[in-house]
Order: structure tokens, then C-alpha cells, then sequence
């Protein structure tokens, strides 16, 4: 497993990543490249996050069981993705970043968008979606402590991250549509996008009401089960 | 030479960037409508469903699109008629069907790139920049369907036993949070599982191995030239600024110069490569059945 031995070094990916350079790489992309270059963009972003991730990393041993749990959630993203209008997508997401950590929240969150739009069909948007679930998740590992004990601020997360996707990809809408940031269009993509943005809120509100307690006993369970 | 899913993914992944790329760094309605028709085109060849349903879509996507522009800019110098005292303008218009027409050529593209790119030739391209993501990308695509079928296991199960219910939506949701609950225990164990197997049998000693080969053979190489030469002469024909278009405030185009003629040629028959690939494969193949 990739390991990262210089203390100073890690910490600094783990901070100068997820906030710095990976924006900028995915605003540069959609403003000099306009949308051409999506595909090296989302790849620049996939190694970054994977960069994250593996900066988080202390023991290989840690790092294999991280690095699957991450794949099979990650799935578990992926299928719930093919439910019909209502997506465990980000929940799942935030779970992960809550209970596994930041950077594990951030590369499942980044890579469900990667591989569902396999499924879904592949665009610029990839880059967009792969940010934005990543920092979602990434987000929740962070304030993991309050969220964990009190619920009505998980559940008021769930709905502000729904929202927020909304708003970070109408941003991409609208860099895409009119070469540069027009905020007419902006808005006018923001009112177009009301339905899908009260659908991300309420299947988020829903997941994490019905999800979170459940799955942080299942995996706390596993911990102790195989000795993690 | 064989058909255009068949060739070298790292010379695929170069084909779209090259076509994707070049039209996009120039709104000229004649690249548009030449990137349109050669994505259309590849879309029609592979596309064996015939899905009208998906022609219907883009088209709509394309009609809404190219109507926000004129309604939100005024800009242009050709007035075409008043609204609410907001003037609607020729060249607003213009460029809101150029700039959704671009839009739509890239969906049809991106419709035949998730065609043609499996989930096995991403994996080749991936693996080879990062082994340890490809291994997270690999690992996840194959418990999507171990999940899919053990749903249908456990849901046949939850039936049988009696406990499943559909007489309305609260036990019908009920039901369903249970069957999401059993499967995430089991895939949560199922990669524990794996993952001390993955350790035992010595992951992490040496590089990782593709399941599918692909080699560069010389057909990959006759491609990629005729990839890269027309796509250098359009750039070349774009960063001299003799194939360049302007909408505002008026319409104006550059007049056709032999540059900006090669240009545009080379463009039509970067956009037209794969469908030519596919046509004569497909032509071959008919005449070979003739025969026999």
C-alpha cells in the first residue's frame, strides 16, 4: 500500500488537498480548458483524493481492511443509486466519513460518483460530482463528534449537504453553459433544479433518520468481531 | 485494421480527448455542426436498440437549452422582436442553439465513450496511473452485482419466511430498510473476509495484473496518426485565428483562406474516423457473407 512516511509531508496533503488543490483544479478545468478535458480533470481529482486517503494511513494492516470497507461502501453507494428517486448516495457518504473517518468519507463519496456515472453515462459533470460528494464526506469525518452525539444535527447536515450538492452543480451548469460565471444563468439553474434539490434534502433526511444508528452499530460490530 | 471498440483503450481514451477537446476551444457553428453529425452518426452505427426514446430526450434538452440564452441575454445588433420591453435578438439566439448544439454533440459522444470504454478498459487505463485506485475502482465494481444478487437472495428469503409485505407503502419501506440492513452486515463482512484473504495470499508484494490484455498492434498505430495529424492541423487552423467566429455584437465569420478550408476538412474527418472504421467493418463483413 502506498504509504507516506514524512509526518509533515502527510499532514500537509491531508489539509492542502481536499481544500486547496483540488477546487482549483476542478474550477481551472471547467474555466482555461472550458469542459474538454473532463476526463484528465476527474482523474487529476481521483489521484488527489486517493492522496488523501492514503496520508490518512498509520499501518499497512489498517490499510487493507480501510481500503475495502471504503470498496464496499463505495457499492453499497453505487446500488442505491438505482433507486428511484429517492438516493442513499450522500447518506451512505456521511456515515463513512462519521464512523471510518475523513479521508475514508471523501475517497468513497468521490469514487461512488466515478463509478455510478459508469452506469449513468460519464461527462464533465464526473468532476463536479466526484468533488462534491468527496467534500461531503470528508466534512462529516471532520465534525464526526457532535454529529455522532446529536442526532437533529446529523439530520440538519443531511439537508444543508443536499442543498449544497444542488447549488456546487448548477456552478458546473452554468461554467459550462456560458464560458465563464454568469450569475443570470446562475440563478435561473438554481430555480430550474428546485425539484432535484428538495429530492436530495428530503432522500438524505430520510437515509440518515432510518440509517445512521443502525449502520454505526453494524460497523463498530465488525470492529469488535475481527479485532480492527 | 478492426472496429473502433476494438482498438487500444489508451488510443480510445486519445480519439475522444482530441475530438471532445479541439471543437471546444472554437464555437464555430461549422465545428459544431460537423461534431454534432459525426457523434449522431457513431451514436446510430453502434446504437443496436434503437433508442428513439434518447433522440426525444436531447432533442428537448436541446430546444430548452438554446432558449435560455436569447431570453436571458439582449446583446446583438439584429432585433428580432420585443418581449416585456427586453429586446429578443438574432444573435443571442444564434449562439444559444451553437452553444446547446455543442452540448448535445458532447452527450451523444459521452453516450458512445460509456459504450465503448467497459469497465474493464477503464480499469486498463486507471490501473495504469494508479495500481491502488484501480484496486478500490475494481473491488467496488465487482460487489455492485455480488450486492444485486444477494438482494434478490435475501429478498425471496424475507418472503418465504413470511415476514416481506406489500399490503401498503409503510410495510412495503419497512421491509425494504430491512433487506438494506442484512445486506450491509453481510457485504460489510464479506470485505472483511476479503480483505484478510487479499492479505494472506500476499497483497501488496508485487505489481498488480489486468484481467483483459489489450496490445498496441500496428492498427492502433494507423489510428492514432489518423487521430493526431487532423486534429494538429484544425489546431493550427483555430490558433492562427483564421477558423474563428464571432457572435456579438454581430455574426461574423473569417473568410474561407486554404488554412481554414484544411481546417474544417480535417475536423469532418476527425469527427467521421470511427463511423468510417465502423461502416467499413460493417461493409466487409457483408461482403464476406455474400461470398459464401
Amino acid at each position: 500500500m502506498l504509504l507516506i512516511k514524512n509526518k509533515n509531508l502527510r499532514a500537509f496533503i491531508v489539509r492542502a488537498f481536499p481544500f486547496v488543490l483540488i477546487p482549483a483544479a476542478a474550477i481551472l478545468g471547467a474555466v482555461v480548458f472550458d469542459n474538454s478535458r473532463h476526463l484528465i480533470i476527474s482523474l487529476a481529482i481521483a489521484v488527489m483524493t486517493l492522496l488523501v486517503f492514503a496520508a490518512g494511513y498509520e499501518k499497512k494492516k489498517v490499510g487493507t481492511w480501510r481500503m475495502v470497507i471504503a470498496s464496499v461502501m463505495t457499492a453499497l453507494c453505487v446500488f442505491g443509486r438505482f433507486i428511484p428517486l429517492f438516493k442513499p448516495i450522500t447518506a451512505i457518504t456521511i456515515i463513512t466519513g462519521m464512523y471510518i473517518g475523513s479521508e475514508t468519507g471523501f475517497l468513497v463519496g468521490a469514487m461512488s460518483a466515478l463509478i455510478s456515472n459508469i452506469y449513468m453515462g460519464q461527462g464533465p459533470w464526473t468532476a463536479f460530482q466526484m468533488l462534491a460528494w468527496g467534500l461531503i464526506g470528508y466534512i462529516a469525518g471532520i465534525i464526526a463528534e457532535p454529529l455522532k452525539r446529536h442526532r437533529w444535527l446529523l439530520l440538519v447536515y443531511g439537508v444543508v449537504t443536499g442543498i449544497a450538492y444542488s447549488f456546487i452543480m448548477d456552478i458546473w451548469t452554468t461554467l459550462w453553459y456560458s464560458n465563464g460565471f454568469d450569475i443570470g444563468v446562475y440563478l435561473s439553474a438554481l430555480v430550474t433544479a428546485i425539484p432535484y434539490t428538495i429530492s436530495y434534502a428530503v432522500s438524505n433526511f430520510i437515509f440518515l433518520f432510518f440509517l445512521a444508528k443502525p449502520f454505526g452499530d453494524k460497523l463498530e460490530r465488525i470492529r469488535k468481531k475481527y479485532g480492527l | 485494421m478492426r472496429g473502433f471498440g476494438d482498438l487500444n483503450p489508451a488510443v480510445i481514451m486519445t480519439y475522444y480527448l482530441s475530438v471532445i477537446g479541439t471543437a471546444m476551444f472554437c464555437m464555430d457553428p461549422v465545428v459544431i455542426a460537423l461534431s454534432l453529425v459525426g457523434a449522431c452518426a457513431l451514436f446510430v452505427t453502434l446504437d443496436k436498440k434503437h433508442s428513439l426514446k434518447l433522440h426525444i430526450s436531447f432533442f428537448l434538452l436541446f430546444l430548452v437549452m438554446a432558449l435560455i440564452n436569447p431570453i436571458w441575454y439582449h446583446n446583438g445588433v439584429t432585433v428580432l422582436f420585443v418581449v416585456n420591453d427586453s429586446p429578443i435578438t438574432l444573435e443571442a439566439l444564434m449562439y444559444g442553439i451553437s452553444a446547446s448544439a455543442m452540448i448535445v454533440s458532447v452527450l451523444y459522444r459521452l453516450r458512445t465513450f460509456t459504450m465503448i470504454m467497459t469497465a474493464d478498459k477503464l480499469l486498463y487505463v486507471f490501473g495504469r496511473l494508479s495500481p491502488q485506485l484501480s484496486l478500490v475502482l475494481s473491488m467496488a465494481l465487482r460487489f455492485v452485482p455480488l450486492i444485486r444478487t444477494q438482494t434478490a437472495k435475501v429478498r425471496s428469503t424475507q418472503k418465504a419466511l413470511g415476514i416481506y409485505r406489500e399490503d401498503n407503502i409503510a410495510d412495503t419501506l419497512k421491509g425494504e430498510m430491512r433487506i438494506f440492513s442484512i445486506i450491509a452486515t453481510w457485504a460489510l463482512e464479506n470485505g472483511i473476509i476479503t480483505s484478510d484473504s487479499m492479505e494472506a495470499r500476499g497483497y501488496g508484494e508485487h505489481r498488480r495484473t489486468n484481467f483483459s490484455l489489450f496490445r498496441f498492434t500496428r492498427g492502433d498505430a494507423v489510428f492514432l496518426a489518423l487521430c493526431l495529424i487532423p486534429a494538429a492541423v484544425f489546431a493550427a487552423a483555430v490558433a492562427s485565428g483564421e477558423a474563428a467566429f464571432t457572435f456579438y455584437p454581430a455574426m461574423s465569420g473569417t473568410a474561407v483562406t486554404p488554412l481554414s478550408a484544411a481546417g474544417y476538412s480535417a475536423y469532418g474527418f476527425l469527427s467521421l474516423l470511427p463511423c468510417i472504421l465502423e461502416w467499413k467493418e460493417d461493409i466487409r463483413w457483408k461482403y464476406l457473407i455474400s461470398r459464401i
